[in-house]
């Protein structure tokens, strides 16, 4: 009889966890009417595991757990493949980065940012880089003034004559 | 097979031609005297003529040379101007529609001016001043290219 028992109660787990096949059930059954040892053995096990689903259960309503809800909620949702449209707008409306008291101050930081860099690039760049029609000029014996007019597109190198101090000065 | 000996000397050739062409800059010199002396602008200056009104505040215009030169880089090209002077052009470098020309003017073995300007198409750079009988001279170069 022993024999039999510890044979069934390996089965009883399984029986338990409705994981037996249709033969092995009747046979469980079959012993279960007969041996009171493993129906007491059954009934620890219901009543264990009732107490482990109570525990849990109290355990979750105490604990109020937003975030795995939301995580959960998320996961349905992306089961169902939103559009990229809904999708940004449940990160706006998740994220808590996006709250107004965090992104204006962002968007005006970055405003300001942009405007003063741009403004610096621009002094930068000359505007009128092609106007520059003269890399060097040198002479001897005359002074040198250069024009570079855009319109009409012209560029003036004129010599003028070197004005001799001493004979000014006679 | 025989063809292939003839086609490539007339590739290279080609290839050699282009290279050349897209080197060579084509330049313009007009050499005139303006003076307050009378009065008009020569007929070959016509086109000129609204710009040397607007630029300069003489009477008369009147064209001593006007010659076309081909410059290619790094050979000077040697024009005589009026009295004893004569100007050196010389193509530095070119680069899609700018062409680096050096230019020289000399009188009696002295550099009048010693330039280097970066041409391109539409603009006329002018160099004036110095005296030329009444009045004074004005060389006009232009690039096409």
């Amino acid at each position: 009889m022993k024999d039999i028992c510890s044979s069934i109660l390996r089965l009883l787990n399984k029986y338990f966890d409705q994981e037996v096949t249709p033969r092995e059930r009747i046979l469980v059954e079959d012993h279960l009417k007969e041996c009171r040892s493993c129906q007491k053995s059954l009934k620890f096990m219901e009543e264990l595991r009732s107490l482990i689903n109570l525990q849990i259960r109290e355990a979750t309503q105490e604990e109020d757990l937003p975030w795995l809800w939301q995580k959960i909620e998320r996961g349905i949702h992306l089961q169902e493949r939103p559009t990229l449209w809904q999708f940004i707008q449940s990160w706006l409306t998740s994220s808590p980065f996006l709250k107004k008291k965090v992104w204006i101050p962002v968007v005006a930081t970055l405003g300001s940012f942009l405007l003063i860099s741009t403004q610096i690039f621009y002094k930068k760049i000359p505007s009128h880089p092609d106007l520059s029609v003269v890399e060097y000029v040198e002479s001897q014996t005359h002074n040198i003034m250069v024009y570079e007019f855009d319109k009409p597109k012209v560029t003036i190198i004129w010599l003028f004559d070197v004005v001799d101090k001493d004979s000014t000065a006679s | 097979m025989k063809q292939t000996p003839l086609l490539l000397p007339i590739f290279v050739s080609f290839l050699l031609l282009t290279s050349l062409s897209y080197a060579q800059v084509q330049t313009r010199l007009r050499v005139f005297e303006a003076s307050n002396v009378g009065s008009g602008i020569d007929s070959s200056l016509r086109d000129m003529g609204d710009q040397l009104k607007s630029l300069f505040s003489f009477s008369s215009y009147r064209l001593l040379r006007e010659e076309m030169h081909t410059l290619y880089p790094n050979q000077p090209v040697l024009v005589p101007i009026a009295s004893r002077r004569e100007i050196e052009l010389t193509l530095i470098g070119k680069q899609r529609n700018v062409a680096e020309v050096k230019v020289k003017i000399k009188q009696e073995q002295k550099d009048i001016l010693n330039t280097q300007v970066r041409l391109s198409p539409g603009r006329t750079v002018s160099i004036g001043g110095p005296k030329h009988g009444e009045g004074v001279l004005i060389i006009a170069l232009s690039a096409h290219f």
